[in-house]
């Protein structure tokens, strides 16, 4: 293919669709390395010279995908480069545009790296969202009706006045109460996330969405279904605002203006997102320094505030109903009729005043620092609707800038779309769920986004055969045909939707979905997923005649899975089989008799005024001091150590400060002299040492699987070996099974079953035991061991001290602006909460296992001595020589007998494997600490900056000479059946190596589906600091990034997926 | 369009006194607010004036008009169903005619020698439709007045034509409705409390009037909206300011403004400054 310099710039500026609509991906494959730079010039130049919008968008994706996942995989790129630290600032505090030129710079001067196209990478990327999210911003501010909230900066100027009918008292005195119930909305045709406002803007023709407006109820506890919000107002005699959540149990009398704005400091957020949005309090008088009374008396009267009471019927969180989009809309929508901007003070809204009510809830999720699709607000409107974008006009905000407009047009489906008695049939065959999975949808919109301003091939074709399931959907709606319906949605769920996103499926929802289709057979007419992902939201459509059976056998094959898989999984509550009822009014609103005996009942059980956002309250919890208390003695927790942890926390001894190496430490990159390069492959006789060594039998893998892995589900709780995290070889794996997998295949390469052990911890060990037992061990002919962990803490209340130091003095990743706001609040109530419930004090207010915790890495290898796992290893392989230890997340760690081999060579006590770094790469590296090699932990870093100049990233895989590391533990192989000696041995070691102190992050889970997360302090010591100890010889080796690259976090799949990264750990996999 | 009659409406409740309060005019006499207000319509060469009043307050109406009383002819708001009912009350008074209304508690200070009244008059005269005096008003002001949306008039400078009318309208359906290209931001064309009305306002009037019964809430905007609907209908800005007489400090700062336009400038100017000085 010859190749000329701008064609992907054509690609994006062309007035064609056919072009328009190419793939990046297949252009950048034949391309060269110098091709690409100059494609990539190309764009830059483009994205600095164009006025249009998505041009710049688009260029800036280009930009990124260029970087991510071509360009360094072109020979003549270098794996290994220094990132700037100037850059890097510049990426935290938001100047994407002078990171960029920052790492051009570096690029011009070095050549082009693997590490620069990293940093590259996500500048562009972080560009591209921001300028995205900047446009949808401008957007919702210049919706007519919505822009004088933002003129209005003194409550003088305030120009709403409330209803004088809201002002009439009844005989009592009582002031009468307006009340709001709104339904929630369901996608009936999942629409490949099409409602996502940024697709929406640049492709209004393939946003569209069939959205219907549903009651509810929950099976087995209401006796019918209705509105499931309801809000409520009335005037108070008092000058303030008087907020009331009562399904979370919290309210709060507001009596300053700048509270109104301080989203994160209770659980009200949303009530106060609604007071603004509404222009009871405008957007425009934050940060005024103004009087909240004085801006009541010109609203309300003198001496007078208002009371807002939001109730959702028991519906849980992450039902993908769009239950807070609709409360956030019930609020605004009942806040506007109050003060006149909408016409009517009953029943239902004009479409005028719908469509205000929807542009004013996209502002209020935006200040709310939270962002849903524009169909969110679809219960707003009444029954079934069309709801699709809409090409931008001359007279529009957006017209020039963007293709479509922010907002877009709803089509109310009448009889002959849809008629009575299909809607009764749907109502028949659909059963409603909630899986009880958590989940967080954030990545996957902006996956979405990515790859639709991509256009990546196959991702394109599922979206366009999108639009063909819809007009089946259409059609089967018109025609009455409930099957066509559900065949057309499982067809969406298993072909587009999972092309487009993988990550929208998981082992759960299949589980559900293969279980139901065997017991119902032709009954079962189609599954149907609901929003962002499944295992949360989800509808099974059965023949109408099976329907309550299919409910009441659902509830209990979701429970028997969820049991199955809760310890794999982060489930936030247990599964929910709704009723439902499609409602065909809409938003609707009511008159109330005055007085209290009005509102929620549950409302009156609130006496105390104020709930402070994640305030003790043991009540909330299923934990109980007892439990804790037994299981801390059963994991053997030495209380004498925690007592001395706490007051040297509290004595300042030791700390996030305190981790640090002094000032004074000389830290410098590594010589080549100082490690082994083998990511070019190594000699042929090291791979033969390494394959004779295995045919001994001389080796064995143990897989670090202690931790909580609090990245990967935010502190859930969840045992990430057990995470089925990607579908590989036809189907989820967990981790665990992926490591047997690699295991197997070099077991069978060398004809010798290779011992694999994993180590465990007080929160994995059962739940993996149990697991393995069920997969029957996955079929693994090796000895296979779980190593229980010995050690456990309790984790503290972290000190103000050290939660400034990790807010205010580590470098931070600033959000965008609004997020930045509500996570600022959070943060101060959070140190609200460390001084109120006593620093350093023990973390008890959870779930016992969500109040311990593992102790670190380093004691995983102590607690192979301890708990007799070795010993037994030797029983069976009294030739063993070698260990491989890996963290569960080094996905790509094998016995690869070449590396074995090398490490063999060197004859070091430990060989640890290096890769070159990227700029996700934080937390230490190899260094020469005061002109010695080791590897540092970011933790120690003196200086942040000094881990910029350092060129290699700690894989955390090492491979352990058993004897010369017993040696270490001044033990011989004999001695490791005596217990008290192995003890005095290990607690020797202990004493010399580091301890740090982290802090966490750990979710606490209350009401229905709530969780909040707090960050807590425990202690820990680590691995990678055996290199420190002068006595122990550490040998370093540079193996390739696809071997020593990490899973720390759900949102590097998607990547890891498409960079070849999970075609490459397939490759070493032997499933069977 | 030939305009010889003059409407003022003061049967408002809260309002009917404040045509009797005192104070000094553009010529340093001392008059009632009444008196003022027929003198700015006498100007216009308006020969009939009707004042809507509540009943029994004839008398100390026609005292407060001095030499203009035997002028006027009083016509009485039996029950109070709104200000569009008042308005209507008169329409036996003002027959088949076109004629120009005032509310009574609004004073105008024109900034040159012609009166806000006559401007009107000769506006409507010329253009031969119904026209209502605006002015530019900020956001803030929108729950106190009547608003209209418009478009400018090519080539004739502060006319407008009228679309749509909302009485107190919000912010946010003044945004959505009622924006005129070339004010400025946040501003929008309110009411100015005086207006050239048709035979056919009137009929529209009768006819809300006959529907709302004894509910009442008959309101003129709503008769303007129709209005806007069927026949031509302009708006314009006149050069003048409106003073609403019933506000906190209304009354004073109508006094003000009559007075530094009046021939007592320097004096009441030293006044203030003295004033401000002793504070």
């Amino acid at each position: 293919m010859s190749f000329m310099p701008g064609r992907l710039v054509q690609i994006i500026t062309s007035p064609d669709a056919a072009v328009r609509n190419q793939s990046l991906d297949a252009i950048c494959r034949a391309a060269s390395r110098d091709e690409l730079l100059a494609e990539a010039d190309e764009l830059e130049s483009l994205r600095a010279r164009s006025e249009n919008l998505y041009e710049r968008v688009r260029a800036l994706f280009f930009l990124y995908a260029i970087h991510r996942f071509h360009l360094p995989l072109k020979p003549g790129v270098n794996a290994r480069s220094l990132i700037s630290f100037h850059g890097y600032s510049h990426l935290l505090q938001r100047r994407f545009e002078e990171a960029i030129t920052t790492f051009l710079k570096a690029q011009s001067a070095d050549g082009p790296s693997d590490a620069i196209s990293s940093a590259l990478a996500v500048a562009y990327y972080k560009l591209a969202i921001q300028t995205l999210a900047d446009q949808v911003r401008r957007s919702v501010r210049s919706v007519r009706g919505n822009q004088w909230m933002f003129r209005m900066g003194h409550p003088a100027d305030h120009p709403l006045r409330l209803r004088p009918d809201l002002l009439a008292r009844d005989g009592d005195g009582a002031y009468p109460i307006l009340c709001e119930r709104t339904p929630v909305r369901m996608d009936l045709t999942h629409c490949g996330w099409s409602d996502i406002f940024f697709l929406g803007m640049d492709y209004p023709e393939g946003a569209k969405v069939l959205n219907v407006s549903i009651d509810l109820g929950v099976r087995g506890r209401d006796a019918g279904t209705r509105p499931p919000i309801e809000s409520y107002l009335r005037v108070i005699d008092e000058p303030l605002l008087r907020l009331t959540s009562v399904d979370l149990g919290a309210t709060a009398d507001i009596t300053y203006l700048a509270d109104v704005f301080d989203f994160a400091k209770d659980y009200l957020g949303l009530l106060k997102a609604a007071v603004i949005a509404s222009g009871i309090v405008p957007p425009g008088v934050e940060g005024s320094g103004q009087s909240l009374a004085e801006l009541l008396a010109l609203v309300v009267g003198p001496g007078r505030g208002l009371e807002l009471v939001s109730n959702v019927n028991g519906i849980p969180k992450g039902s993908r109903l769009a239950v807070s989009t609709n409360l956030l809309a019930s609020l605004i929508a009942l806040c506007m009729r109050a003060t006149g901007q909408a016409a009517s003070l009953r029943d239902g809204l004009s479409e005028e005043e719908r469509r205000l009510v929807l542009a004013r809830a996209v502002l209020g999720e935006w200040l709310g620092g939270s962002g849903g699709g524009w169909q969110d607000s679809g219960g707003v409107w009444p029954g079934m609707k069309l709801i699709e974008g809409v090409l931008a006009a001359e007279g529009d905000p957006e017209f020039g800038i963007s293709r479509g407009r922010l907002m877009p047009q709803h089509r109310i489906l009448d009889h002959t779309e849809a008629s009575p008695a299909m809607r009764s049939k749907l109502q028949d065959s659909l059963v409603l769920v909630h899986g009880g999975m958590a989940q967080n949808v954030g990545p996957i919109l902006e996956m979405v986004t990515e790859k639709y301003l991509l256009r990546s091939e196959s991702e394109w074709q599922a979206r366009l055969s999108m639009f063909a399931i819809l007009e089946e959907i259409l059609a089967a709606l018109r025609g009455g045909d409930i099957a066509a319906i559900g065949d057309a949605t499982t067809r969406n769920f298993s072909g587009p939707i999972q092309s487009i996103i993988p990550w929208a499926t998981n082992l759960f929802t299949e589980t559900i979905i293969s279980r139901v289709r065997a017991e119902f057979g032709k009954n079962f007419l189609g599954f149907w997923m609901l929003g962002g992902m499944s295992g949360g939201g989800m509808g099974f459509i059965f023949d109408p005649a099976h329907k309550a059976r299919g409910q009441s056998r659902l509830q209990e094959i979701m429970s028997q899975a969820k049991s199955e898989l809760e310890h794999a999984l982060p489930f936030a509550m247990e599964p929910v089989v709704y009723e439902f009822a499609i409602n065909e009014r809409g938003t609707w609103a009511e008159w109330l008799p005055a007085g209290a005996a009005a509102l929620p009942e549950r409302y009156h059980a609130l006496k105390k005024p104020v709930r402070p956002r994640n305030g003790a309250d043991a009540t909330r919890t299923g934990g109980g001091a007892e439990s804790l208390a037994a299981q801390l003695q059963r994991f053997g927790f030495d209380r004498a150590q925690h007592e001395q942890i706490r007051a040297d926390l509290i004595a300042g001894r030791i700390g996030l400060a305190q981790n640090r190496l002094p000032a004074s430490t000389q830290i410098e990159d590594v010589r080549e002299s100082d490690l082994r390069d083998a990511t070019r492959g190594t000699e042929k006789s090291f791979r033969e040492t390494g394959l004779s060594s295995l045919s001994r039998g001389e080796v064995a893998v143990v897989t670090l699987a202690a931790g909580a892995g609090s990245r990967w589900t935010q502190g859930a709780g969840t045992v990430k070996a057990l995470h089925p995290f990607c579908k590989l070889g036809g189907k989820h794996r967990t981790f665990v099974e992926v490591h047997l997998a690699k295991s197997r295949r070099i077991g069978k390469l060398c004809c010798t079953p290779l011992p694999h052990v994993f180590t465990t911890g007080y929160l994995s060990h059962e739940p993996t035991r149990q697991f393995l037992e069920r997969e029957k061990f996955y079929g693994y002919g090796g000895p296979l061991f779980l190593s229980e962990g010995r050690s456990v803490g309790l984790r503290l209340i972290p000190t103000e001290r050290d939660l400034r130091f990790m807010w205010e003095e580590m470098p931070q990743q600033m959000l965008d602006e609004q997020q930045q706001k509500v996570r600022e609040s959070l943060r101060h109530a959070l140190i609200g909460w460390a001084c109120a419930a006593g620093e350093a004090g023990d973390y008890t207010d959870n779930v016992p296992w969500q109040c311990l915790h593992p102790v670190g890495h380093w004691f995983e290898i102590p607690n192979l001595l301890r708990n007799g796992t070795l010993a037994r290893l030797l029983e069976q392989r009294p030739q063993l020589k070698h260990l491989l230890l890996h963290n569960v997340d080094t996905v790509g760690a094998d016995v690869d007998p070449a590396i074995l081999g090398l490490h063999i060579e060197l004859g070091a006590c430990l060989s640890f494997e290096m890769i070159t770094r990227r700029i996700e790469d934080r937390g230490g590296g190899l260094a020469r600490v005061n002109g010695r090699p080791r590897i540092i932990e970011g933790l120690a870093m003196p200086q942040e900056e000094d881990e910029f100049n350092l060129s290699y990233y700690n894989s955390m895989t090492s491979w352990i000479d058993l004897d010369k590391l017993l040696a270490v533990f001044q033990l011989t192989r004999a001695e490791l059946t005596n217990e008290e000696k192995v003890s005095a041995a290990v607690r020797t070691l202990a004493a010399k190596m580091p301890t740090y102190i982290t802090l966490k992050d750990v979710k606490k889970r209350w009401g229905h589906g709530q969780e909040d997360v707090f960050p807590v302090a425990q202690f820990e010591k680590l691995w990678s600091d055996m290199t420190a100890l002068p006595e122990v010889d550490c040998k370093f080796i540079v193996v390739p990034r696809l071997r020593g690259q990490q899973l720390k976090d759900q949102s590097q799949l998607d990547g890891w997926l498409r960079d070849g990264s999970a075609a490459h750990v397939e490759s070493l996999c032997a499933w069977e | 369009m030939n305009i010889r009659k003059a409407v003022i409406t003061a049967a408002g409740r809260a309002q009917r006194t404040l045509p009797l309060q005192t104070l000094v005019d553009r010529d340093g006499q001392t008059k009632a607010a009444l008196t003022i207000i027929i003198e700015e319509i006498l100007q216009a060469g308006i020969e009939q004036i009707g004042v809507v009043i509540c009943p029994g307050d004839q008398k100390p109406f026609a005292t407060a008009a001095g030499p203009h009383a035997e002028r006027l002819q009083f016509i009485e708001q039996t029950s109070p169903l709104g200000y569009g009912h008042a308005v209507q009350c008169a329409h036996e008074f003002t027959g088949s005619e076109p004629f120009l209304l005032l509310v009574g508690d609004h004073l105008y200070v024109a900034r040159g020698p012609k009166s806000c009244a006559k401007q009107l008059v000769e506006i409507a005269t010329a253009e031969s439709c119904v026209v209502s005096a605006v002015q530019a008003t900020h956001e803030s002001k929108l729950p106190y007045y009547g608003t209209v949306g418009a478009r400018r008039l090519q080539g004739k400078a502060g006319l407008y034509q009228v679309d749509q009318v909302v009485e107190k309208p919000t912010p946010t359906v003044a945004e959505q409705k009622l924006i005129v290209p070339g004010l400025r931001a946040g501003n929008y064309l309110c009411f100015f409390g005086m207006h050239v009305l048709t035979a056919s306002v009137m009929d529209t009037l009768d006819t809300s009037v006959r529907s709302a019964g004894r509910t009442g809430g008959v309101q003129l905007s709503a008769a303007l909206a129709k209005t806007a609907s069927r026949e031509r209908y302009l708006a314009a800005e006149l050069a003048g300011r409106r003073y609403d007489i019933g506000v906190k400090y209304g009354l004073l700062t109508a006094q003000l403004a009559l007075a530094i336009s009046s021939t007592d400038r320097d004096e009441v100017l030293a006044h203030l400054v003295e004033l401000l000085a002793q504070k």
